[in-house]
């Protein structure tokens, strides 16, 4: 394990469903994320993609291995401690963008800070002022989220998922349901974004050219990440 | 501004159809719960108020001697020895028995009354009354024949030993205006004529159908009794303290003694139990009401299924997601409990105001309504706990959960 890791995971096993319908959805995985670098995880539906996702993300609960924040394990950490760590370091974006509906565009922005409780609410406003317009969204800060376009709606997700200045973002098929352009549009933004603030981004795409823009792929194949290669820098 | 309250309020104001039915309930259950406290205790502290203003918080009657011979010294458990007492009509030392229980500091001041029940005659009506002989003075500082005149003058009555106060529902009885003239039938079967000087009104219906008040002395020589008192009525700084009074004042003067609360026992009882009937049909306002609160927050927590499931993913914690859904009953309990309180309030004033002709236990033109800060900290209370249970459970099934399988159910 490097130690430059900030977020890492080790042979994580992972059973989905109860009796027949039980499922090893993660067979032994190990991944590293290091700050400043971009991942991206392919593979085909139903290879367990989310699921690691989610047990990166402390969403979710390894059956085996373990997941190691910042050279802490964290798997026998109470809930309330996983949730400050989300809140903290994680950022999280959907492919359904997942925003709360009768909340405008800032407002939205401004709900992980809130929990995060360090800012005042006047800070708190000029900062999602400031995370939309980086995605944007200058001139739509008032907007309920649901008169929001799917790509627009997505911008905010971005923003939102930014809000506490995480150390990790976790997306999992945030293009997914954006046509080509927006999906670009998206992923530049993100990666950017990402990039400048020396965070680490893992996003889980069917896309190949946002995947080929990733300084790392792995392929996954029934709950294995069968292959990691580095993108041919240049 | 907790994260959660936030949260809450949001949630709250977007469901106003919701929103305005549970607080309706609420507002309806404290609303009822206090105007339904304000009737039955006011109809019961109206009486309470006119019995003890007409007959006083504590009667000290009959002497009595313990019957056998061998406790011939009292002691302080004799007098639970009731059966054992032989009872003496009358107080032949009233006014040592004054003197003395003036001294306790307790008792506010007391009247001596010669008691009798007579034949009363007014042109061709008749009835039989009850005399009360009193010293006026003593009397009207003892209880509140002053208050109660409704007609005629108390100057008028002082000032002439033949005349008498009458009951206003006995001068209605024998048609007797102020200043007509009544006969009373002495035992010894000879009229004598009076003058009414007043009327008085108690609110009592026993006390204003048969109650004459005449001069203490008048009575003497009308009732012809061996004993100048037949009770002596006290007036109590502290009314609630009258039972205990009266035990001491049993043993002290191995008289009879009765507090209010004896002497009423069963009409106390009667306004309890109605009260009682009362707050249980108004409760069940109240479980309604939280019942709606429950079926609305379970609706909510199934609607934002998908919002709980971002929050999580966002670093909030199970207790922040139960918080937003226990405040957001505590919001309707709160503001549904305010506004139950001034509709409570507005209510029992509106009833106060509702004419009403009784002329039995009690006699009153209008609804009585008692103002007491407990009925509306009991209607509070009440509402609180109800929602309370009503939110607990779907918050804690908001808290529990997983966000994993609603993340899922969306996006695989
Ligand atoms: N609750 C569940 N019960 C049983 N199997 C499940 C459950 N959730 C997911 N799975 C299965 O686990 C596997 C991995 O799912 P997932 O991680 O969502 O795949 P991906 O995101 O790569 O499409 C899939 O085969 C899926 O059918
Ligand atoms: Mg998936």
């Amino acid at each position: 394990m490097k130690l430059g890791a900030f977020l890492s995971c080790q042979d994580i096993e992972r059973y989905l469903g109860e009796d027949e319908s039980r499922v090893h959805a993660l067979r032994g995985v190990s991944l590293e994320v290091e700050p400043g670098s971009v991942h991206a995880v392919v593979g085909p539906s139903g290879c367990g993609k989310s699921t690691l996702l989610y047990i990166l993300g402390l969403l979710d609960h390894p059956d085996g291995g373990s997941v190691m924040l910042e050279a802490e394990a964290v798997s026998h950490l109470p809930d309330d401690e996983l949730a400050r760590r989300r809140n903290e370091f994680i950022g999280f974006i959907f492919q359904f963008h997942f925003l709360m509906e009768d909340f405008t565009a800032q407002e939205n922005v401004m709900i992980p800070m809130r929990r995060l409780g360090r800012l005042p609410e006047t800070a708190m406003r000029d900062r999602a002022a400031g995370l939309l317009e980086a995605v944007g969204l200058s001139d739509k800060l008032q907007r309920a989220s649901r008169h929001l376009s799917g790509g627009e709606q997505q911008r905010v997700a971005i923003a939102r998922a930014l809000a506490n200045d995480p150390r990790v973002v976790l997306a999992d098929e945030p293009t997914g349901n954006l046509d080509t352009k927006n999906s670009h549009r998206a992923f530049e933004l993100l990666k950017n974004i990402v990039q400048q603030n020396q965070m680490a981004l893992l996003l889980v795409t069917h896309n190949p050219a946002i995947a080929e823009a990733c300084d790392w792929i792995h392929e996954m194949m029934d709950g294995r990440i069968i292959a990691s290669h580095a993108r041919r820098s240049g | 501004m907790t994260p959660p309250l936030y949260i809450a309020l949001r949630f709250l104001m977007h469901r106003k159809r919701a929103l305005l039915l549970s607080l309706s309930g609420v507002v309806c259950g404290v609303g009822f719960f206090i105007c339904m406290q304000a009737q039955t205790q006011g109809f019961a502290k109206y009486f309470i108020d006119s019995t003890l203003g007409s007959n006083g918080a504590l009667v000290v009657r009959s002497r009595f001697e313990p019957r056998q011979l061998d406790s011939i010294v009292p002691t302080k458990t004799s007098n639970t020895n009731v059966a054992h007492r032989q009872y003496f009509e009358g107080i032949t030392n009233a006014n040592e028995i004054m003197r003395v229980s003036r001294k306790f500091s307790n008792v506010v001041s007391c009247s001596p009354v010669l008691r009798g029940t007579l034949s009363a005659r007014s042109g061709f009506e008749n009835a039989t009354v009850e005399l009360y002989g009193i010293d006026p003075a003593l009397h009207l500082q003892t209880t509140d024949l002053a208050h109660q005149i409704a007609g005629g003058s108390l100057y008028d009555f002082r000032n002439k030993p033949d005349s008498v106060i009458v009951g206003s529902r006995l001068a209605q009885t024998l048609n007797l205006e102020v200043g007509d003239t009544v006969q009373l039938l002495a035992p010894g079967g000879q009229y004598r004529r009076f003058t009414v000087a007043a009327m008085a009104k108690s609110g009592v219906g026993t006390i204003d159908s048969t109650r004459v008040y005449g001069h203490l002395r008048v009575a003497q020589t009308l009732l012809h009794k061996p004993y100048p008192a037949s009770l002596i009525i006290y007036k109590l700084r502290d009314p609630d303290r009258a039972p205990a009074l009266a035990q001491h004042f049993e043993n002290l003067f191995q008289h009879d003694a009765a507090s209010w609360q004896e002497r009423e026992a069963n009409t106390l009882h009667l306004f309890l139990t109605l009260r009682l009937s009362a707050a249980i049909t108004v409760s069940l306002v109240i479980l309604l009401a939280g019942f709606g609160i429950f079926n609305v927050l379970t609706m909510t927590v199934l609607s934002k299924m998908k919002e709980i499931a971002i929050l999580r993913s966002m670093g909030y914690r199970r207790r922040d997601i139960s918080a937003i859904f226990l405040w957001q009953g505590g919001m309707i309990a709160a503001v549904g409990s305010l506004i139950g309180c001034i509709a409570g309030a507005l209510l029992s004033w509106g009833v106060s105001k509702i004419p009403i002709h009784l002329r039995g236990l009690l006699s009153t033109d209008y609804f009585v309504v008692a103002w007491d800060w407990r009925h509306y900290v009991w209607a509070i209370l009440l509402a609180m706990i109800s929602v309370f249970i009503a939110s607990y459970v779907p918050a804690r099934r908001a808290a529990q959960l997983p966000p994993v399988a609603t993340l899922r159910g969306s996006s695989v």
